[in-house]
């Protein structure tokens, strides 16, 4: 009984693993190119949350149209942020582009309050369930976590094959050698941050199929600190990592829930999410350059 | 520079604090006011003195805050049986707020405080969050229920007592805290820690060529800093309001605002945080009349202005318009 | 006794030997020029002196004392300065700051307060000729005064030996004499060690270095007094003898 429920809520885990390691890849293409931590990112996420819902309740569209939608929502967001704010900012101390992507972030949640209220949302999209056995899966987070796995894909495309993400590769390795190659090295950066914007907004519909009732303006915060110790877990720089960390995290997050449920005295969600946050400080003691650290 | 003078910056912090005071003692329904300026400036002090002085982003430091109340709140529902502790125990829970604020940050500094800037930034994101979550998850203290301690403040100090601590004097000791904030602030600014928090806020590296122990002194300032938290958290929230409940002390927007009192003051400046916390605290106060709830959707892109443009805050500014004329020993 | 010796000092980053096998000697007072084309190891072999890296095999010996694998902080304090090829003020203090924090912090800190330190900055100030500058925010000054006050910072120190990482590069001929000449002259009457580490021989270097030390490809080839290490036939090779490499594109 033990082992089934376990086997099953390790399924589940894969599952919304693929999907957070995907939620995680703009978070570190971000830090990757730029060297910008996007303080921030949960609340890019919640919009893209916020996007599926309101496209989902009022012009009943279906939240797999949401996602490229999502996508360009994030691009725009993405170019409007880098020309105004942290292209000035490249050159600053650190402390200036984290409160500035931290700044941003409140900026979201509070403009998002304003429009939506914030009271607790979610919406209703069933599609039927597939019985594993084990476990049974919505066929919703199936469909999340192909889309990510998809997008996964499509990133790795991108880069190998495109001119566009050679030149973000190489301007990774050398930026000053990229640049006297003649490559614009500022688009560069413009084209890598809003890429990972867009890649984060997404990701927020594909998280709202695990969410019943949870979308609300706030909820950003929570998926920041799982998407740094997913970037953490990955080596911070790598998206590819990020999409691995995230399986090992969704792994140990429901690994971790049911043996706390058999802990007596102890509220084994809220256990779940301290133990997250263990995870990130013994990585970032041991090897903060990550634990799966791919190119 | 002769001694006196040194601490002269002082002047305009504690003229400050002092007109604040008799603002609320003297004009009517002043009081309220007064008291939420006072700890904006505290909270600004506290959290410069980490934040302005090394030039590090504790995203975390709520924790400190909501430490430091469960310090108190816990010194009082403990040994509220020991009646002839009297109103000491509201010293031990001071006491015990900055032990248990000093035992939070050395944990966390051990970890955070050997990385660098962003990774730094990256270790204290869930620290407030983390710690929420191990006093929940973990059942300690009475869990995610908290704790509601009026009947025992009632009962070790009287009825009355407890009514004026939560109305007035917890309030005075706010302002207390903030002046000692101010104080040992300009202490080390003065003194050799300061020197080395600039060097190695500015250039690291540079620093510890220098022979300049970066490690060590980051520590010095994010205790201190945690400390004067922890004592604000014990009185600005669990002697005025005298419960704790998890989500409310660990709130990650008490550190948003603590951020933007200092950058809109002047990180790393004396009268920064003072400043700051006036201009904050008066906007929200109004806005709350007129538009409650906004402050932090009107303060998020001035903040990101603040950064893009002026860096150096409005006492920073300031310090640059004064230089070279007397008032310049005033502001610092 | 030497002042600083390197012993079989291996440096590697992954699969790249950026300093291989060197040894070399300084002795007190003494004033020496590492040479060798971008590439050569000699940023990497300063690091090793001053901290920044811990060499995989050697030993670094300082007055008898092995500091191989101290940290940079508590090199100064023993004695070991240095100054960076591009300068690196604290910018927002001002220049009399800065220089403060070089004697704070180096080999008389213990015995200096804050004002003291601040008296044997408006000493060296004077010397060095930034008394204009003298509470102007350092990074509101020119390159040049910026390299000047670099040095200040560094002598401030009080250093038995000081590394300077190119400092001369991108000045004036004219003013490039004067700046090592007048170190060469403090450094005498201080008897301080200087190790001057430039890309190529100089003239101001070579005017004033005892011996000059050449490092090719991580490797140490020449160790000579600057007379012999001039005419050394390796040595011209190294510098003129290779096509300048391709950048890749």
């Amino acid at each position: 009984m033990f082992f089934e429920q376990l086997g099953g809520n390790l399924i589940q885990g894969v599952v919304l693993g693929a999907v957070y390691g995907m939620a995680t890849m703009g978070l570190s293409l971000i830090f990757g190119v730029l060297k910008v931590v996007n303080v921030g990112h949960g609340a890019f996420i919640m919009v893209g949350a916020f996007l599926t819902l309101f496209l989902f309740s009022s012009l009943g569209i279906n939240p797999l149209i949401a996602i490229p939608v999502a996508f360009m929502v994030g691009m725009g967001l993405g170019l409007i942020f880098y020309y105004t704010t942290i292209r000035k900012l490249i050159k600053a101390p650190e402390l200036a582009t984290l409160l500035a992507t931290f700044s941003i972030g409140v900026l979201l949640e509070e403009l998002i309050k304003l429009i939506f209220g914030s009271e607790f949302r979610g919406y209703n999209w069933v599609v039927g369930k597939i019985d594993l056995g084990i476990t049974v899966l919505p066929l919703s987070k199936l469909y999340a976590c192909i889309g990510s796995i998809l997008i996964a894909v499509l990133l790795y495309l991108w880069f190998k094959k495109t001119r566009a993400g050679s030149a973000v590769r190489s301007v990774v390795e050398d930026s000053e050698g990229a640049r006297v190659c003649g490559i614009n090295v500022g688009g560069a950066y413009a084209l890598s941050f809003s890429l990972g914007i867009g890649l984060t907004v997404a990701s927020g519909v594909l998280l709202t199929m695990f969410i019943p009732v949870g979308i609300n303006p706030y909820m950003g915060g929570g998926y920041t600190l799982k998407a740094f110790v997913i970037a953490v877990l990955g080596g911070l720089s790598s998206p590819y990592g990020a999409f691995f960390g995230g399986l090992v995290f969704g792994l140990i997050e429901n690994g971790s829930y049911t043996l706390f449920a058999y802990i007596p005295g102890v509220e084994p969600f809220a256990l779940t999410r301290f133990l997250s946050f263990v995870i990130l400080l013994v990585i970032l003691l041991i090897r903060p350059t990550g634990i799966l650290s791919a190119k | 520079m002769k001694q006196i003078q040194k601490y002269f910056p002082l002047i305009p912090v504690f003229a400050a604090y002092l007109i604040m005071f008799l603002l609320g003692e003297n004009m009517e329904g002043m009081w309220q006011l007064m008291s939420m300026l006072l700890f904006y400036c505290a909270l600004g002090q506290a959290f410069n003195v980490f934040m302005g002085m090394t030039g590090y982003v504790d995203f975390g430091y709520v924790a400190f805050l909501g430490v430091g109340t469960y310090g108190m709140a816990l010194s009082i529902t403990r040994l509220v049986q020991y009646e002839f502790l009297g109103a000491w125990i509201i010293v031990i829970g001071f006491g015990l707020a900055m032990v248990m604020s000093t035992l939070l940050s050395m944990a966390v500094g051990a970890v955070a405080l050997r990385l660098r800037g962003a990774y730094f930034a990256i270790a204290t994101i869930g620290v407030n969050e983390g710690f929420r979550f191990l006093i929940e998850g973990a059942r300690i203290w009475n869990g995610s229920e908290g704790m509601i301690f009026t009947a025992d403040l009632n009962k070790v100090l009287g009825r009355d007592a407890a009514a004026a601590l939560c109305t007035y004097w917890a309030d005075i000791m706010v302002l207390v805290i903030a002046a000692l904030a101010a104080f040992v602030t300009l202490v080390y600014m003065r003194s050799k820690i300061g020197y080395a928090l600039t060097a190695l806020r500015e250039d690291e590296d540079a620093a510890k060529v220098m022979g300049i122990n970066v490690t060590k002194f980051k520590i010095i300032a994010f205790i201190t800093s945690a400390c004067f938290a922890g004592l604000l958290g014990a009185t600005a929230w669990a002697l005025k309001t005298p419960y704790v409940f998890p989500p409310e002390v660990f709130e990650i927007h008490y550190t948003i605002e603590a951020i933007i009192i200092v950058m809109l003051g002047g990180a790393g400046t004396l009268l920064g945080p003072v400043v700051g916390g006036l201009v904050y605290g008066i906007s929200k106060y109004y806005l709350s009349i007129f538009l409650p709830g906004f402050q932090l959707l009107i303060f998020a892109p001035i903040i990101l202005v603040i950064i893009v443009l002026f860096p150096e805050g409005i006492v920073g500014m300031l310090k640059a318009k004064t230089k070279g004329t007397g008032v310049e020993r005033f502001i610092v | 006794m030497a002042l600083l010796t390197l012993e079989n000092v291996t440096k590697r980053f992954g699969g790249l030997v950026a300093v291989n096998q060197v040894s070399l000697e300084i002795a007190p007072g003494e004033f020496v020029g590492i040479v060798g084309p971008n590439g050569s190891g000699k940023t990497t072999l300063f690091n090793v002196i001053s901290g920044v890296f811990y060499p995989e095999e050697g030993t670094v010996l300082f007055e008898g004392r092995d500091i191989t694998s101290l940290p940079p902080f508590k090199r100064a304090p023993l004695g070991i300065g240095r100054t960076f090829q591009i300068p690196r003020p604290f910018a927002s203090a001002t220049v009399r700051e800065n220089i403060a924090v070089g004697a704070m912090f180096g080999t008389q800190g213990h015995r200096l307060s804050v004002d003291g330190s601040l008296e044997v900055a408006d000493e060296i100030i004077k010397r060095v000729d930034l008394t204009a500058h003298r509470d102007k925010a350092a990074g509101t000054l020119t390159p040049v005064e910026k390299k000047l006050m670099e040095i200040a910072r560094a002598l401030a120190m009080k250093p038995r030996l000081l590394l300077m990482d190119e400092a001369m590069a991108g000045m004036h001929p004219n003013d490039i004499d004067q700046m090592v000449a007048f170190i060469k002259r403090v450094a005498d009457e201080e008897n301080i060690a200087i190790v001057a580490m430039v890309e190529h021989i100089m003239r101001a270097v070579v005017g004033l270095a005892e011996k000059v030390i050449v490092l090719h490809q991580g490797s140490k080839i020449v160790d000579a007094p600057t007379k012999e290490a001039l005419e050394n036939p390796r040595v011209v090779e190294v510098y003129l003898g290779h096509a300048p490499e391709d950048s890749a594109c």
